[in-house]
């Protein structure tokens, strides 16, 4: 039983630590802009399929794939900002960007559908298979430690990218008031594209890592985006430190309800939470003075 | 969010009447210029769009509520009317009359639940109840049979009037009239709606709620009234689904035809009633018309929609009206393919 529950904790964390990837992208940009980026979701599968056509077709390394990914989510990021939201913003409407950003999640999918079909891709990473074994009968992959090492030193750059860089502090000063912070001398144009292109970075880079563990198909995306949307709620927008909490909890309780009830009620279970949370803690986990929308 | 132009167009509406008689004689002609099964099959499909469009523009263009889960009320209807009809033996039009409150009830409790929530907040709350749903179809297979579905469900059942001969729904123009007939009716109801205070004080809601609240205007009450008409609306149109199409896979009632549905609102036009019915004529039929491009439906439903977003948020109806602008052709604005 405690081999179980430990090796339950380990795929959680491995879980948890990508959807904290992902999820962090959109609190950023929720943050500086107070926007949903639906896409996200498919700057995920895109990065994925990056990655897999990096290592499968020309031959290269696996972990030079991750860094491919991460170019071609920062890449995606400018272009989605510079389309979608920065036009829009114009026209301050609230709701707008959000279904414009829909509407190219629909495009992308589909898209990619035409292109790479519905059988799923067989995205195995050479390290899938190679197994450390830890004490107590438990072990972990070599894929899932460098999913939650990657994940763990890129969570911590970004922290103290945010706390301690001029360019941190001008990004939340902008998070914070966007139009005091544009009268201290700080562009909060320029601050909001670098938004997008870390939180698109961050997007590309979890797809690459999530291809190998789950089924990667045009909508691998979006399975991980509707959690990524609970783990935000859940933390509270805008609020890093509540979305790294809620996206280990979220990995750990899917990981366990998987093992103790019911694979097909995962889904279930963290949107149930999630409707509780908005219902008697809409401000998330660590609440913050965020009052506009709730 | 949108333009207003819906307020300018109802009040260019005088002869209404005769457009909706217009629009009467075009549904009675409908089936007998297309009489192949196929595109008789789409008209149906239409309809059923239009239903489901007039009710997510009723709670997101009128009273302003990003609803992304209205995949969910959709569902809610087609399976309670299947079930009551198959499980328990309720009748037809009693099942359906079920499945319309329960629908609407669905949205009401949701809409009571997030009270408190707004734009971005509502839309992820809403999208959450949609998957929840959707996992309930497919997780409660004692009940709902799960991803096997439900398979053999009869079309309404005949009626029979003394003196004329029986009216059978397993006739598609038959089948045809009556769903349209529906949507025709809840087109009407809304229209009043809309006309009347309620409707000014839905956009009221929409456009300022700390104003609206400040004359006195209890905007949760209103909030889930709309949510409660536009999702009994969704109901009706699952029940129909149901009993037309004869299968039922919790598949259908994903949130992707949540999407679907609101690309329809926007593409033709949030905010005006008439927009949403040519965005589900529009987006039904094209895709059909352009079935020799291979499966582009969904590619084709996305770039509109972020297309539109971006250059025409008024949607199908903005464009009429900037092409009557512009050659000033007042007169003859319904060939232009405005019917009011």
């Amino acid at each position: 039983m405690l081999t179980i529950v430990l090796q339950q904790g380990i795929n959680g964390i491995v879980f948890g630590s990508l959807y904290v990837l992902v999820a962090l992208g959109l609190t950023l940009i929720y943050g500086v802009l107070v926007q949903i980026n639906f896409a996200h979701a498919d700057i995920v599968t895109i990065g994925a399929f990056a990655a897999y056509f990096f290592t499968f077709l020309f031959g290269g390394n696996y972990l030079v794939s991750i860094g491919i990914a991460l170019m071609v989510g920062a890449a995606l990021g400018w272009l989605v900002n510079a389309t979608i939201f920065a036009p829009l913003r114009e026209r301050g409407s609230e709701l707008l960007p959000l279904i414009a950003t829909i509407g190219v999640s629909i495009l992308l999918q589909n898209a990619m559908l035409l292109w790479f079909g519905p059988i799923p891709y067989a995205f195995d990473s050479p390290y899938s298979n190679e197994v450390i074994r830890l004490g107590g009968g438990t072990f972990i992959t070599w894929q899932n430690l460098i999913i939650i090492g990657v994940s763990a030193v890129t969570i911590a750059l970004l922290y103290a990218f945010m706390k301690f860089t001029m360019m941190g502090k001008a990004l939340r000063a902008v998070a914070q008031d966007r139009e005091t912070a544009g009268l201290m001398g700080i562009n909060p144009n320029q601050l909001i594209m670098l938004t997008f292109v870390i939180a698109s970075a961050l997007a590309g880079m979890g797809g690459a890592m999530l291809g190998p563990i789950l089924v990667l198909t045009p909508f691998a995306g979006t399975s991980v985006i509707v959690k990524a949307f609970a783990i935000v709620i859940i933390g509270g927008f805008g609020n890093v430190e509540g979305t790294i909490i809620a996206g280990l909890a979220v990995g750990l309780v899917e990981s366990f309800a998987t093992q103790l009830v019911n694979p097909g009620l995962t889904d279930l279970i963290v949107f149930t939470l999630l409707l509780l949370m908005l219902a008697f803690r809409p401000t998330g986990l660590i609440a913050e003075k965020r009052e506009e929308n709730v | 969010m949108s333009s207003g132009g819906g307020l300018a167009l109802a009040d260019q509406s005088s002869n209404r009447r005769w457009w909706l008689l217009v629009a009467a004689v075009v549904i009675a002609t409908l089936p007998l210029v297309f009489q192949d099964s196929y595109w008789r099959t789409n008209l149906i499909v239409c309809a059923i769009n239009i239903m489901l469009a007039i009710g997510l523009d009723f709670i997101l263009g009128y009273a302003g509520q990003l609803n992304l889960g209205h995949s969910a009320f959709y569902g809610i209807g087609a399976y309670a009317s299947t079930l009551l009809i198959m499980k328990l033996g309720v009748p037809f039009w009693m099942a359906f009359v079920c499945a319309v409150v329960l629908s609407g009830a669905a949205g009401m409790a949701l809409s009571i639940f997030a009270v408190r929530l707004r734009g971005h907040y509502l839309a992820i709350a809403s999208l959450g109840f949609a998957v929840i749903v959707h996992q309930v179809l497919l997780n409660w297979i004692s009940l709902t049979q799960g991803p096997l579905g439900i398979y053999a469900i009869k079309p309404p059942p005949d009626i029979a009037l003394p003196g004329l001969p029986v009216i059978s729904f397993g006739n598609t123009a038959n089948m045809f009239y009556l769903v349209a007939a529906f949507a025709f009716l809840f087109y009407l109801l809304l229209d009043q709606l809309v006309r009347s205070p309620i409707g000014e004080t839905l956009t009221a809601i929409r456009e300022d709620e700390v104003s609206a609240a400040s004359f006195g205007i209890n905007c949760t009450a209103w909030k889930v009234f709309a949510f409660g008409v536009g999702s009994a609306i969704a109901g009706a149109a699952g029940a129909f689904y149901a009993s037309f199409v004869g299968t039922l896979v919790p598949d259908a009632f994903i949130i992707t035809e949540s999407f679907t549905i609101l690309a329809m609102v926007i593409v033709g036009g949030m905010g005006t009633l008439i927009g949403p019915v040519w965005g589900a004529i529009l987006l039904t039929v094209l895709p059909e018309l352009l079935r020799g491009f291979g499966d582009l439906r969904l590619v084709l439903y996305g770039a509109a929609l972020t297309l539109v977003v971006l250059f025409m948020p008024g949607g199908l109806v903005q464009a009429v009206q900037i092409l009557r602008a512009r050659f000033g052709l007042l007169r003859a604005a319904g060939d232009a393919g405005m019917r009011r």
